[in-house]
């Protein structure tokens, strides 16, 4: 389950360090992709493939309106978080509320196309996580080849290490925010998707994009393998937490964890000095 | 607008808060009013960090953590109920100091999403721990004792009106306090660190210990008001004090105008607690409703609706604040703010004159 918190903070983190946007509404992004498999397989009757990639491509093209839109006027602006977290609340109130008043708070279940286990060196796996586990390497796999090995890729880097100096180099900056923005929202849409078969659909599932917040924290802001490990073990902890000493608790055992991590490296486990903090402004 | 004038203002307002409950029968009405000037002082407590360059989102945590100090010792000790006011204030300073130890040492994003975790935080573990009375919450937090007045008479704190004049006091002791602060040496060393804290290391303001002290004074500032929140409602539930009401705190500011550190907040306060309650007619749409004016607001006008009404004019108070809500396409990102910085400088130099 770690692995798809990985996946989302990693989502999380380009909008973050490329766009230089708190996108508080992440959530909710995770949810309608959820319920956009669940409505594909229960009314268009769409194999589960499809209906991940449709759900996918459908929270990026939300992403690509509510950009423009929400927030291409804030992003110049001096202290721009400070109007995003506000406008991203907004979008959150919005979203949330028209999911609820369309799909009411009743969970639904949607059916997994795969049902059998498998037998690792003894440990029995079902083998729908083992499928979740592998589509989420994959696409984390995909998503590093991406920024690595590609022009727009490095282009958006470049962007998340210093807008200005990149827009020098002939890089459309404005852009660049969009292109991380939909990649962003279609990986919540995809971690949702793949999510949805192992727990169930309903509309409290955006409330899980605050725990990305954590991961990214405990991480490293803008750290790529930060995320994926900060999520990992979010997912360990919550779990076994869930097992020896109950929800709650493992939730403040997590929060515990950040803050001695913080008091040790006050930029995340995996993050760089220096990084993620804006011109002008403390611990540059 | 001269200070003079902004006094004058600031008497007639109060007159006239002191004069409302007594004029308006509504309890209704009341309320709101006690509810937006709680909110109000909390957009202050945030704006005040805000002018140190801390945006931070963990006030209603520790408004929470105020609320919860005076309902244990109402509900759990035989001590006096005021007796709470300033062992909450002394609770919340001490952990906000401990919490900024740790949180101001990363990056100003990494305190931005750190003092978010905290505000998760806070409701949880009032929520987990049976000792605060897990989800069910805190009940029959009493009222403070009556102040005796001398032959028989007596302040008693049970109608409406009493309360908003318990918060009133409070809310006015704390604004003194404010303008007081931002007017020390404390006050300037906060705005310059707000303004560039590389200039404002230059003349030797330690930027960690300045920005502790302003983090330690806001939280100090809001768990007053969870110590009123705590003895008005009697009733404390930790899904009150979760992520989202600071959240709001901050809207309360921004849309008031984050350059008017005690006007701003009156009013983006005033517009955005009456506003969802107007706007009940809509029904189950109403967040929606409100989500996007939250936006059309924001998008439109992030200097806020003081800022909109004053324009660039805005010399006094912190004219940064106003540059903070600069339009899109104007050179952005702290390559010009020396320049201001030394500007501003000297006008405050000519004032001081």
């Amino acid at each position: 389950m770690g692995l798809v918190y990985s996946l989302m903070s990693a989502g999380f983190n380009l909008v973050l360090a490329a766009a230089n946007i708190i996108f508080i509404a992440f959530g909710q992004f995770y949810m309608i992709g959820a319920f956009s498999v669940w409505y594909l397989e229960t009314y268009a009757h769409a194999p589960y493939w499809a209906a991940v990639i449709v759900a996918a491509i459908a929270t990026g093209i939300l992403g690509a309106i509510c950009y423009p839109i929400v927030f291409r006027r804030l992003q110049f602006t001096k202290q721009q978080f400070l109007t995003n977290i506000i406008a991203g609340v907004g979008l959150m109130l919005i979203l949330g509320q028209a999911a609820l008043l369309i799909f009411g708070t009743t969970s639904r279940g949607v059916p997994s196309p795969f049902s059998g286990t498998y037998e690792i060196g003894g440990v029995r796996i079902p083998q729908e996580r083992l499928v979740v586990i592998i589509l989420a390497v994959a696409v984390l796999l995909a998503l590093n080849f991406f920024l690595q090995k590609t022009r727009p890729g490095r282009a958006m880097r470049a962007v998340s290490f210093s807008s200005d100096v990149a827009s020098l180099q002939g890089v459309n900056a404005d852009r660049m925010f969009m292109i991380s923005m939909v990649i962003g929202c279609a990986l919540a849409g995809f971690s949702g998707a793949i999510m949805a078969p192992l727990f169930g659909v309903d509309v409290t599932m955006g409330a899980s994009g605050l725990l990305v917040m954590l991961v990214v924290t405990l991480g490293g802001i803008g750290s790529m393998p930060g995320g994926i490990l900060g999520g990992i073990l979010l997912g360990l902890m919550l779990s076994f937490g869930q097992y020896y000493v109950g929800g709650g608790e493992a939730q403040i055992l997590f929060f515990a964890l950040i803050f001695v991590v913080l008091i040790f490296r006050p930029q995340g486990l995996l993050g760089q000095k220096g990084q993620g903090g804006l011109p002008g402004q403390p611990g540059q | 607008m001269s200070s003079r004038v902004k006094w004058a203002i600031a008497i007639l307002l109060f007159a006239l808060a002191v004069a409302l409950p007594q004029l308006i029968s509504s309890a209704y009405i009341v309320r709101l009013m006690i509810l937006t000037l709680m909110n109000a002082m909390m957009a202050m407590a945030f704006v005040m960090g805000l002018r140190a360059g801390l945006l931070n989102i963990s006030l209603a945590g520790f408004w929470g953590i105020g609320a919860y100090t005076t309902g244990m010792i109402a509900t759990k000790t035989d001590l006096p109920v005021w007796s709470a006011l300033p062992i909450s204030v002394v609770v919340a300073v001490a952990v906000s100091i401990i919490v900024g130890l740790i949180l101001l040492r990363g990056s100003a994003l990494s305190f931005i999403i750190g003092s978010l975790v905290v505000a998760f935080i806070v409701p949880l573990v009032f929520g987990t721990f049976d000792f605060f009375e897990g989800y069910v919450g805190i009940i029959g937090i009493s009222p403070p004792e009556a102040i005796p007045l001398g032959s028989g008479a007596a302040i008693r704190f049970a109608s409406e009106p009493s309360f908003f004049y318990l918060l009133l006091a409070l809310s006015v002791a704390v604004m003194l306090v404010f303008l007081a602060l931002y007017r020390s040496w404390a006050g300037r060393a906060w705005l310059a660190l707000g303004l560039s804290p590389d200039l404002a290391q230059t003349v030797a303001i330690n930027p960690y210990r300045y920005r502790l002290a302003v983090f330690a004074v806001s939280s100090g500032a809001v768990a007053v008001l969870g110590f009123f929140f705590a003895v008005y409602s009697s009733v404390l539930q930790p899904s009150v004090f979760d992520a989202f009401k600071s959240i709001y705190i901050q809207m309360y500011a921004v849309l008031g105008g984050i350059a008017f550190p005690f006007a701003g907040p009156l009013l983006g306060a005033a517009v955005l607690t009456i506003l969802p309650e107007a706007l009940r007619l809509v029904g189950d749409f109403e967040p929606i409703v409100t989500g996007a004016l939250i936006i059309v607001i924001v998008v439109l006008m992030p200097q806020g609706i003081l800022g909109l009404l004053s324009g660039r004019r805005a010399k006094d108070m912190t004219e940064f604040m106003v540059a903070l809500g600069r339009k899109p396409g104007a050179p952005a990102r702290g390559d010009e703010t020396a320049a201001e910085v030394d500007g501003e400088a000297e006008a405050q130099d000519e004032t001081r004159r």
